[in-house]
């Protein structure tokens, strides 16, 4: 080999590794931090304790307030998502000329593209007076304002990835459907969609791996009080927007309160990397459905 | 020959089996493709109960012919039709027509075997479910008649739940006529059901045609002259968008009436 090509292999190599150096040192972080944390809390506690109040005078170290906001506002988020989504997908497949297909698409895609603190701001000073016109007992900061405007963000995620794997789906399907005397509504969603369900449940997982991660709206909109509830009109705290406050608090390096964004940063790590592992999986096993 | 007595004449007149049905019939039909005119003023009729095969060489337009009977062509953008194809004696090409209405009286089944992705009953329901029917005994019946039909029950009668999609080229293909016959339609559209088959499954399914052109009509489009030859009564030759010739079989194959015919039956071209 030249030694240019060298160079230039080693160059690419060192690339390569750099990515998945960063990826190493982050997990290597997070688990040293976590053990010196659960050195100090039991993990019994962390996953049992339905408080967390690690920066009061009472410290408890339960995460599942954490994790139910989270869930709370991340199945919000896929009720607006996945209906709204979908219909876009189909729509798009299935009933728009090819013309606005093309147009449309990509259009829709500036809906990611948007800074999610706009968002969260779209969520306090608009969703959440508009919402509390309607049920006056809502509070200022809710889970449901935050979930609404997160599922918003993430409709071009459903949309765009189930369209994909519409447009996947062997044309001899739909002529085959066709064929049969069926109408347009009858193709989409008794052959179309199940056909591409395995693209569409992937779809599905990466928005809502997205929204377990999103930060920036339920930080601004949702509240920052921990509470073990799945009531969406009262403030809550995501695990995301936990990490926010105590990463821009004045809290003291090294100390317990400060290892609690650690033990919390990795609970969000394990959901995300479940999350994409089966979408990776699915992916792999139904793939090659057709040819 | 010698001469014949005028009763023997009129007995012979009496015995010969009544003329067929027309049940398809295309008057003056022009198709276009934008600017690109694919058929140039084609009239045809088509007998009930008859296998009328089109042949002709590719791009001749014989499967844009086939595709007009159930409107397929539809969705295919710039596509536009002239004159008027009536089946049983209706203008399917008139504005009113509900499409979905034909499709259920004309029946298709494709170049490549094209099963859903569901199991072997479901996609013989299939046609019967979006109809709303609901009678499950009904359309267990139908759907087991429908597989006699087509020769496949006794080799999938214990896999009814399988996936479709799991079962060989030819057992696809007869699936898929199976799901056609399950609606009961009247004619049966094929476009090279057997292009993509080996000889064996393409053997099952030309015997096949024979026995269902007892119930049914077809009109199939083939590229494989001797299966023309082997099992349809009438045959149409296409080229460049013309219909050259169209006439019985036999006639078609041994004595043909245009040079273009002869020279593509007899492999000059195509």
């Amino acid at each position: 080999m030249k030694f240019s090509e060298k160079i230039i292999v080693t160059l690419l190599k060192f690339a390569a590794s750099i990515t998945i150096l960063t990826t190493i040192g982050i997990i290597m972080v997070l688990l040293f931090e976590t053990i010196a944390f659960f050195k100090e809390v039991s993990f019994i506690e962390f996953i049992t304790d339905k408080e967390w109040t690690p920066l009061f005078a009472q410290k408890h170290f339960g995460i599942l307030p954490l994790v139910s906001g989270t869930l709370l506002t991340t199945t919000i988020a896929i009720l607006v998502a996945l209906p709204v989504g979908l219909t876009i997908a189909v729509y798009l497949n299935m009933y728009a000329p090819k013309g606005f297909r093309k147009t449309f698409k990509p259009l829709l895609e500036v809906l990611a593209a948007v800074p999610t603190v706009v968002y969260g701001f779209f969520a306090l000073t608009v969703v959440t007076p508009f919402l509390q016109s309607i049920y006056p007992d809502l509070a200022g900061f809710n889970a449901l304002s935050a979930g609404i405007v997160m599922g918003i963000m993430i409709i071009p995620f459903v949309s765009s990835l189930s369209e994909d794997a519409l447009y996947a789906v062997p044309k001899r399907l739909k002529e085959a459907s066709f064929g049969m005397g069926s109408t347009r509504f009858q193709t989409s969603f008794k052959v179309m969609v199940p056909a591409a369900s395995s693209g569409i449940v992937v779809s599905i997982i990466l928005a809502i791996s997205r929204a377990i991660g999103e930060t920036m709206i339920v930080a601004i909109a949702a509240g920052q009080q921990p509470r073990f509830s799945f009531d969406p009109t009262v403030p809550i705290e995501t695990i995301t927007a936990y990490i926010v406050q105590v990463s821009m608090g004045d809290v003291p390096h090294g100390s317990l309160e400060y290892r609690t964004i650690f033990a919390a940063g990795i609970t969000l790590f394990v959901f995300t990397f479940l999350l994409n592992s089966i979408s990776f999986w699915i992916k792999k096993k139904y793939q090659e459905k057709y040819d | 020959m010698t001469t014949k007595k005028p009763i023997d004449a009129l007995v012979e007149t009496l015995q010969e089996p009544k003329k067929k049905k027309t049940i398809i019939e295309a008057r003056n039909v022009d198709v276009f493709y934008g600017a690109f005119q694919a058929l140039n003023n084609i009239n045809l009729e088509v007998e009930e109960n008859s296998v009328t095969a089109f042949i002709g060489p590719s791009g001749c337009g014989k499967s844009t012919f086939l595709r007009c009977f159930n409107r397929m062509n539809d969705y295919i953008d710039e596509f536009s039709i002239k004159g008027e194809i009536l089946i049983d004696n209706k203008k399917i090409y008139w504005k009113n027509v509900a499409v979905e209405e034909l499709r259920k009286e004309v029946g298709m089944v494709f170049q490549k075997p094209n099963p859903f992705p569901k199991s072997i009953f479901d996609n013989v329901a299939y046609g019967l479910k979006i109809q709303g029917i609901k009678d499950k005994t009904f359309i267990e019946e139908r759907v087991v008649k429908s597989l006699k039909d087509v020769a496949l029950w006794d080799e999938v009668k214990d896999e009814m739940k399988k996936s479709a999609i799991a079962l060989s080229g030819g057992q696809q293909q007869r699936l898929c006529i199976a799901r056609t016959l399950a609606v009961e339609p009247k004619i049966i559209l094929m476009d090279e059901p057997t292009s993509a088959l080996d000889p064996i499954s393409t053997g099952k399914i030309e015997e096949l045609m024979f026995e269902l052109k007892q119930d049914y009509t077809i009109v199939i489009v083939t590229h494989n002259m001797q299966q023309a030859g082997r099992i349809s009564d009438k045959t149409a030759f296409f080229y460049m968008g013309d219909l050259i010739e169209f006439g019985e079989t036999k006639q078609i194959f041994t004595t043909p009436q245009k040079e273009r015919t002869q020279n593509y039956i007899t492999g000059r071209f195509g």
